[in-house]
């Protein structure tokens, strides 16, 4: 097992320099001119701009510049940033934390809402608790997120007199005077914040992973096994969470990396219109600006997490299912 | 406070009597189009005296980006000029209400009799705000040793201090006065000293060890920015807010002798959305915004509710204009000229580019687009940037048969019945027509635009592109475009703005850096500029912008549209606000304080 | 009529609970696009710059205090109030019949058959009937709706046919040959996961030139948002092509002699037929709502195309709430159709799936 674990992390290396090879290709290749604010800015000089293009190699063919790029990834020096006039490194990392944080509590809530509701639904199949569920997780996922979170922050304003409703913040991870708050309130300020990304971001999520659970418990329910548990007397809670539970788990832990990936793109413009500081619309922005090193960068923090996701996946599946441990 | 009420007052009665009397009038004073009685505004705000306030309090606003960096010898963003303005200051800053310079850490200053000398004398008793005494060696150390830095890039400064090649000669003759040596006169020299000046005992060693360009970046400890200014940097948390704090050495003081300012804390909410910019004030979350014409209904409903009050100030800075590629270039590969030399005929014929004038709905484009807010433009600069502004320029009534017609003469006409123009040699008049993407209001009257041409009968393909891929398409050979939409800020004095208007200039649009100017009308505004720049005598120079206004009017390489109207909003929290159609409401922020 | 009562796939899809609500609108939705020419009053760029932001018409049954069985509407205009609001008057004087198959504009059906007659409309030119209300520029949000539903509806199943082509190919010779072809394949397709999928969608419009015209743009996304699909898809192919390839139908072809090709197209593909149903009904919405994430920022179809996406992405802001939110309808539309292609492909799933008995 821990071999399997290490050769797919020593895969991932070449899979990230093919990316990124792709990326980088394909940015170079785009119409578009990184230095484009400079030139259009009257007060700058093109000698100046030329001065710039040398020092970054942008003058030289496309392979020589990945290189380059290359050579002082391998140094963790992504370059420096020039829609944001700040080496790249730094960007990200300030990002990184938020994009981790706003996954890890959406994934945390989805699970603990959907699973049970996935539960509820295959013991119950088609009955009228189902067909709602149904409807209901399925909502989440026909509207556009950017369009849930507009008409969100515009009932949280429109209900401003509601006292609830009112603490809720739109948008922005902290308050303007979040320094002058006492320990406890930063962190209700910051818990405050997370509110709504959190629940939109949610409530996008749970159907995929309730409905998946239903279907994951139906097929469960349906086995040999439990038939013979039910026959031997078993009481039913422990028919469902004690057995059948268990093995429907097994699936839904592998989705665990997927969710790391579609977090970071499906967030994107979610972060914008909340006003999140994450990857997701740092990428957007760095492709728009077409800020090479910081796409590059971006782009390879976001696979990075991915590989990540997909490991931590694998390792919870060996402790949760021993069939996989002996391989 | 009785007197800030009555005036209220006074300015919506004037909006309601006003409403019903004016229409889409052709004053010579355009401002009164859209009904508000801005004379009035103008001279209230001349008048206005400040009242004594307390220290303390907040003010909360809100921007888009972050800055980019503190440094404002290298930095080119118009938010970084924002913020490093409340840390560092000139000799001269403008007037908030007039625009006009007016002394700042120069108490006053000599001009020889030829202009070329200027001796400003030092306002005594000014600190930096970590107690170092100011003086005029930070002044030539800026200039000599930061702002004409060769190692120091990028440096926006130095290109504006640069004239024909020459430099100015900076000395200072003791540490209260500072003279400055010009190689020939330059009209615009006293705006050009709103130059932010920098502590030399802070910096100087920076230059001697060549890292200046690095320095002053975002991640910069704010102890490390020592400046005169009324505030200086407190925190700044990446996307999130930027927290500026009361510099206590300030050296402005009210007229009671208390210093200067009011406030304890100027704080920047950033925010990337402009929805969540709008909910955030209407909330309370925000005390300041500057709204768009669609929000204005939903904002100046809830006034007394959300406690803050909505002003109309006039047409605003930004210009949006439609403009054709006349680019002669030639390839030096194939020898024939980038550009379609068919299209070229087209874009370069005056007629056509006036016929596409009167194709300019501009009334639906404010009605539809700024929700009855803005104006129309016709000249190339706007109303809010002053004395040389001109409304006396040619004008060009929406008017489809008139467009038709000047089209027909030129040869333009449908000969095949399949609803589209050909023109003279028969090719159909086909183009594509481009924004950038990202900004929703462009967008807009762009589709107005394209239905209206259309209906011309000229086939257009719309694209929206990213700002910097439009950039680089309009900058580069093969100069792959035709009819471009975009916009630009204006500047108060023309001479700022020249790489737009000089033939040689970068910014030259529709036909960047020409060798010798293609046309006598584009060498006319050549000498006008280098005219405008050596007038000393304000009138005669008002004359020279005038003209080149004038001129650009009747030969449209920039074809104008609207601009929206500027429109403010203030928690009334605040005193002192004195609303200035050319400085907006916070153009005295020492002064503001909280009732 | 028997084979629907007895055949045990229908049963059980029609046992979903809510299937059959799911087709039932993807029916309408579709024949409403099928004969959009017709069911639209008004062309998707005809504006009508006085109607600006009309709100949707008002049907009367009432004119000077007499009934009419004929409906009718008024002509709207309006004027901004102090608050720069807009106040919209009737015109009493002059009532406008709304009828059924009325003539309007000449229309192509489907770029062929020119009609004359719409679905409903009013008779007098001088005025209009919005349905659901006027866009900025004055143009029927019905209308472009029903035109927009042709791109909107459109663009799942050619992205998903793309998706399919590429995830049978490359699923199906990796898990049919194995070995060194299938680790090098599955690692490449592994690179194509490893992005993340909005990112690399901007990435590959940004690097396509500008002077696209409409048609090239849809393709465009298409294959964009296809490319970012296919990985997944291809994964489970394979994994199923390789115990599918176990079997002894498939040594016995092999032993006969057939092709490699032959076998995985004619014998291993079709077992997977099932899964891919599903798979690709369910990944549909994923392309209504990538379309509509594209027009947000500037990168979709552009106007005056219109399609769901773009329609919903220029409604995006407060002012459109409070003042007019019928701008907001399609966003309600794409909520529908991405449910009910979600309901359908579940209870595909329900009848289809080999594991239930």
């Amino acid at each position: 097992m821990r071999d399997e674990l290490i050769r797919r992390a020593l895969v991932s290396v070449p899979q990230l320099l093919l990316m990124s090879f792709i990326t980088f290709m394909f940015i170079d290749l785009a119409p578009g001119d990184i230095l484009a604010k400079y030139r259009f800015d009257p007060r700058i000089s093109s000698e100046t701009v030329k001065m710039i293009e040398s020092k970054y190699h942008f003058d030289k063919p496309i392979v020589v510049q990945y290189g380059h790029w290359l050579w002082r990834a391998l140094h963790f020096d992504l370059g420096y940033s020039f829609s944001r006039e700040a080496p790249v490194v730094s960007v990200i990392a300030e990002r990184l934390f938020n994009t981790f944080l706003l996954s890890i509590l959406t994934i945390i809530f989805t699970w603990a809402v959907a699973v049970p509701l996935g539960i509820y639904a295959a013991v119950k199949q088609y009955s009228w608790g189902d067909r709602i569920l149904s409807f209901f997780s399925y909502f989440g996922m026909s509207l556009p997120g950017f369009f849930l979170a507009l008409i969100l922050m515009y009932l949280i304003y429109a209900g401003r007199s509601i006292p609830m409703l009112s603490a809720i913040p739109i948008g922005g991870m902290i308050s303007p005077n979040y320094e002058d708050l006492s320990f406890w309130g930063k962190i209700v300020d910051r818990v405050a914040h997370l509110i709504l990304p959190v629940i939109v971001l949610t409530i996008g999520a749970l159907a995929g992973l309730q409905r998946i659970s239903r279907g994951n418990m139906l097929e469960e329910l349906r086995k040999q096994y439990i038939t013979t548990a039910r026959a031997k007397g078993l009481p039913e809670h422990k028919v469902i969470y004690g057995h059948a539970l268990r093995n429907a788990i097994n699936p839904l832990i592998t989705l665990f990396g997927f969710e790391f990936s579609s977090l970071l793109s499906g967030a994107a413009l979610l972060e914008i219109i909340v006003n999140w500081p994450g990857l997701g619309s740092l990428m957007l922005a760095a492709v728009r600006s077409q800020d090479t090193f910081l796409v590059m960068g971006s782009m390879l923090m976001g696979g990075m997490m991915l590989i990540a996701g997909n490991l931590i996946a694998d390792i919870l599946l060996v402790i949760a299912d021993p069939r996989v441990r002996s391989r | 406070m009785v007197k800030k009420h009555l005036s209220i007052l006074l300015l919506s009665l004037a909006a309601t009597i006003f409403f019903f009397g004016c229409g889409s009038s052709d004053n010579k004073n355009s401002l009164m189009a859209s009904g508000l009685d801005y004379e009035a505004l103008m001279k209230q705000a001349e008048a206005f005296v400040p009242q004594i306030g307390k220290h303390g309090g907040e003010l909360i606003l809100s921007t888009f980006s972050d800055p980019k960096s503190f440094n404002p010898i290298t930095s080119t963003e118009n938010t970084t000029t924002e913020f490093t303005s409340y840390i560092y200051e000139g000799l001269v800053k403008a007037n908030g209400v007039t625009l006009k310079p007016e002394p700042n850490l120069a108490e006053s200053w000599d001009i020889s009799s030829d202009g070329l000398v200027w001796t400003f004398h030092i306002r005594p008793g000014v600190l930096w705000s970590d107690s170092t005494r100011f003086s005029a060696y930070d002044v030539e150390f800026t200039f000599n040793d930061l702002v004409y830095n060769k190692k120091i890039n990028p440096n926006s400064s130095r290109d504006v201090f640069t004239v024909e090649g020459e430099i100015f000669d900076v000395k200072a003759l003791d540490s209260q006065t500072v003279q400055f040596t010009l190689p020939f006169p330059y009209a615009p020299f006293l705006r050009s000293m709103y130059q932010e000046i920098l502590p030399k005992h802070k910096y100087e060693k920076f230059v001697q060890n060549g890292t200046f360009s690095t320095r002053l970046g975002i991640q910069t400890p704010p102890s490390e920015m020592v400046g005169t200014g009324p505030f200086l940097l407190q925190t700044y948390i990446s996307s999130q807010k930027v927290i500026f704090k009361r510099n206590p050495l300030y050296w402005e003081k009210d007229s009671a002798g208390n210093s200067l300012p009011y406030l304890d804390r100027v704080i920047y909410t950033i925010v990337s959305d402009q929805n969540a910019e709008l909910l955030k004030f209407k909330r309370g979350e925000v005390d300041y915004l500057q709204a768009k014409g669609e929000d204005f209904p939903g904002l100046k409903k809830d006034e007394s509710s959300g406690n803050y009050t909505v002003y109309r100030l006039g047409p605003s800075r930004s210009s949006t204009f439609l403009f054709f590629n006349q680019n002669l270039e030639k390839n030096p590969k194939k020898g024939d000229f980038y550009v379609d030399s068919t299209k070229l005929s087209w874009y370069r014929n005056i007629n056509f580019r006036k016929a596409i004038a009167h194709a300019l709905d501009k009334e639906n484009m404010i009605r539809i687009v700024m929700n009855g807010l803005g104006y129309p433009q016709w000249s190339a600069m706007s109303p809010s940037e002053g004395e040389f502004y001109t409304s006396e320029v040619t004008k060009y009534p929406y008017d489809l048969a008139k467009a038709k017609k000047l089209l027909e003469q030129e040869g333009f006409k449908d000969s095949d019945g399949d609803g589209y123009l050909e023109d003279k040699g028969g090719r159909m008049v086909e183009f594509s027509f481009v924004t950038n993407s990202g900004n929703i209001v462009r967008q807009k009257i762009a589709e107005i635009i394209r239905k209206d041409l259309e209906s011309l009968g000229i086939k257009v393909h719309f694209q929206l592109l990213e700002f910097n891929s439009l950039v680089q398409k309009l900058d580069n050979p093969p100069y792959d475009w035709d009819a471009v939409l975009m916009g630009l800020t204006g500047v108060v004095d023309p001479h700022f703005g020249q790489n737009v208007w000089l033939s040689s200039g970068g910014l030259h649009m529709w036909y960047p850096r020409q060798k010798e100017p293609s046309t006598p009308w584009e060498a006319k505004i050549d000498s006008l500029f280098s005219a405008g720049v050596k007038e000393l005598d304000n009138e005669k120079r008002k004359e020279i912008y005038y003209e080149w206004q004038r001129i650009i009017s009747e030969q449209l390489p920039l074809i104008y549209t609207v601009t929206p109207e500027m429109i403010f909003c203030i928690s009334n929290r605040f005193g002192n606000i004195n609303p200035s159609l050319k400085g907006g409401l916070l153009h005295n922020l020492e002064y503001i304080y909280v009732k | 009529m028997k084979f629907f009562k007895e055949n045990r796939e229908v049963q059980k899809f029609l046992g979903h609970p809510l299937a059959v609500p799911g087709l039932v609108v993807l029916g309408i939705l579709y024949f409403i696009m099928i004969f959009a020419e017709f069911i639209a009053p008004y062309g998707f760029d005809n504006g009508s710059r006085e109607n600006s932001y009309q709100p949707p018409s008002r049907i009367h049954f009432f004119h000077d205090g007499k009934f009419s069985l004929q409906p009718f509407v008024y002509p709207w205009s309006f004027t901004f109030n102090e608050y720069y609001e807009r106040t919209y008057i009737e015109d009493k004087s002059r009532p406008c019949k709304l009828s059924l198959f009325v003539k309007g504009d000449e229309v192509k059906l489907w770029g062929i058959i020119p009609i004359k007659r719409h679905l409903f409309g009013i008779e007098d030119r001088s005025s209009r009937f919005y349905l659901l209300g006027a866009d900025s520029v004055g143009r029927d949000l019905f209308s472009r709706l029903v035109y927009g539903s042709r791109i909107s509806l459109t663009i799942g199943f050619i992205g998903v046919a793309v998706t399919a082509f590429l995830g049978f190919f490359i699923g199906g010779i990796s898990g049919y040959y194995g070995g060194k072809a299938d680790w090098i394949l599955m690692r490449f397709t592994e690179c194509f996961m490893l992005v993340p999928s909005f990112f690399l969608m901007l990435a590959l419009r940004s690097a396509f030139p500008m002077r696209l015209s409409s048609i090239q743009v849809y393709i465009l996304i298409v294959a964009i948002l296809s490319l970012i699909g296919w990985a997944g898809f291809a994964r489970v192919i394979r994994g199923m092509a390789l115990s599918i390839s176990k079997r002894d139908f498939v040594t016995a072809a092999r032993a006969l002699g057939a092709s490699g090709f032959r076998i995985i197209t004619f014998h291993i593909l079709p077992q997977t037929l099932s899964y891919a149903i599903v798979s690709m009904t369910l990944s549909i919405p994923a392309y209504i709502l990538g379309e509509s994430a594209l027009s947000l920022i500037g990168l979709g179809i552009q106007e005056p195309s219109a399609s769901w996406g773009n329609m919903l992405s220029a409604a995006m802001n407060v002012s459109d709430i409070q003042y007019h939110p019928w701008i907001l309808i399609p966003g309600i539309f794409i909520f529908l159709a991405v449910m009910a292609f979600n309901f359908v492909g579940d209870g595909l799933r329900d009848a289809l799936d080999p594991n239930k008995n």
